[in-house]
């Protein structure tokens, strides 16, 4: 079976420990919890004819007092980065973590999940916010792992991307 | 000759001071595969590096579930089981890289599962007898493999900032996190010690890693040291200095002087250096 790691990147409190709940049990808390270091958890998924075996690697979020460990990112294929759309720091980070995930691993399948979608009132971001995305070459989805728009599509975007990108 | 980098590592359990026996197991090891070469006529020892950073700390607390009996044998089984499973799969412990990584991380998965069939074999309890938590980290430096089940604790003490780095496996977390209750329902449910996942009954492994630094420490703890020492009061205590045993010794008596209800367990490793 196919083996494929992938880490969670982005800023602390987005939503990435939710999104892959989500995910792999189709769950969603509203409880907080700031993650320490790595959790991994494993999602079998079917794309055509492959089975694929997911390694999702939840890594603590940036914050003041931690930078992005780069070490938890070697042996990726791919990475999912989160920003919490509600919180236009989160989105500003983005490009600094892309820079610094590739320079640690080269350039890998990536995406973007624009998370709390489900937050219309407090959305933070606009049109030429996506736009600055997009053009920068971001596969850009927005998510809300509460009720889970947007999140298995992100991951088997992802996936797919990984399996046709032989190299990793 | 002073070291100037090293893992300083140590162990103790104490009954308490109201519980008749002591149901907590713990195990602090060190797995070693090393060439020492004395005598050799080679300039260089380049050929034997390999072997060099050949070194694995291992940590395990487990605390036998109260109120059942056999409590104090499940966590002994438990402790037992994992060593005879580690000790059979070594050669996964000296040396992990990048493409072997997630073998070592599914074994230590399987240790876990190995260790709660044999506690209900043992036992045969399907279920209902003797149960244990389990938490458990090996250090091949610098990264922290963890696995845990239950609500014994993991702390990581990184540049003065104390943080859990494992989530106690309880049925008040469980309620919290399925939207039953909210935070302060569960506080008041009293299933705060009540184990939505242990050993022997249901096992659900949390596993995860953490990449450590020189000066940084690790504690692993029972219920019993964190029933009476708060997450402040413990990091006062890892950042007072010392040796791991005069810290968890620290602990200990910290845990004793405010009532010693339940049994307690710490295991330490500290990164001594800068």
């Amino acid at each position: 079976m196919i083996q494929k790691k992938i880490c969670m990147v982005g800023m602390f409190g987005t939503g990435k420990t939710s999104l892959i709940r989500q995910f792999v049990y189709s769950k969603f808390s509203d409880k907080y919890h700031s993650s320490v270091g790595v959790k991994i958890d494993r999602k079998q998924v079917h794309l055509g004819d492959a089975t694929v075996n997911l390694l999702l690697w939840d890594l603590a979020g940036k914050d003041d007092f931690e930078d992005l460990q780069t070490s938890y990112l070697r042996g990726s294929a791919g990475l999912f980065f989160v920003a919490d759309g509600t919180r236009r720091n989160s989105y500003d980070q983005l490009f600094e973590l892309r820079r610094l995930a590739f320079e640690t691993i080269g350039d890998v399948p990536y995406v973007v999940a624009l998370n709390k979608a489900d937050l219309t009132d407090l959305w933070a971001l606009q049109q030429q916010d996506y736009d600055a995305l997009t053009k920068a070459h971001w596969h850009v989805l927005r998510t809300s792992a509460k009720t889970g728009n947007g999140v298995n599509e992100a991951f088997y975007w992802l996936a797919a991307e990984m399996i046709k990108n032989k190299a990793t | 000759m002073t070291r100037e980098r090293f893992i300083d590592t140590f162990g103790m359990t104490h009954v308490g001071k109201v519980r008749r026996t002591n149901e907590d197991q713990f195990l602090v090891a060190c797995l070693r595969r090393s060439m020492e070469i004395p005598y050799t006529s080679i300039e260089t020892v380049r050929t034997f590096e390999g072997f060099g950073e050949s070194e694995a700390h291992i940590f395990v607390v487990a605390d036998g579930v109260g109120g059942v009996p056999g409590g104090y044998y499940a966590s002994g089984t438990a402790v037992q089981a994992l060593i005879d499973y580690i000790t059979n799969t070594l050669h996964c412990c000296y040396r992990v890289d990048v493409d072997g990584e997630h073998d070592f991380i599914d074994q230590l998965e399987k240790a876990v599962f190995h260790t709660h069939d044999r506690v209900q074999q043992e036992y045969g309890s399907k279920g209902r007898g003797p149960a244990t938590t389990l938490t458990m980290v090996i250090l091949i430096w610098p990264r922290a493999y963890m696995v845990h089940v239950g609500d014994s604790r993991g702390y990581h003490l990184h540049r003065g900032r104390l943080r859990q780095f494992t989530r106690d496996q309880t049925m008040s977390e469980l309620m919290v996190d399925e939207g039953v209750m909210s935070e302060s329902e569960a506080r008041d449910s009293g299933l705060d010690h009540v184990l939505a996942s242990a050993i022997g009954v249901d096992a659900k492994p949390s596993i995860g890693l953490l990449d450590l630094e020189w000066g940084d420490t690790l504690l692993l703890c029972t219920d019993g040291l964190t029933k009476h020492v708060t997450d402040v009061a413990i990091s006062e205590i890892l950042q007072r200095g010392g040796s791991a045993e005069e810290v968890c010794r620290e602990l200990v008596n910290t845990a004793l002087d405010r009532g010693g209800r339940d049994n307690i367990t710490v295991a330490v490793g500290k990164a001594h250096g800068n």
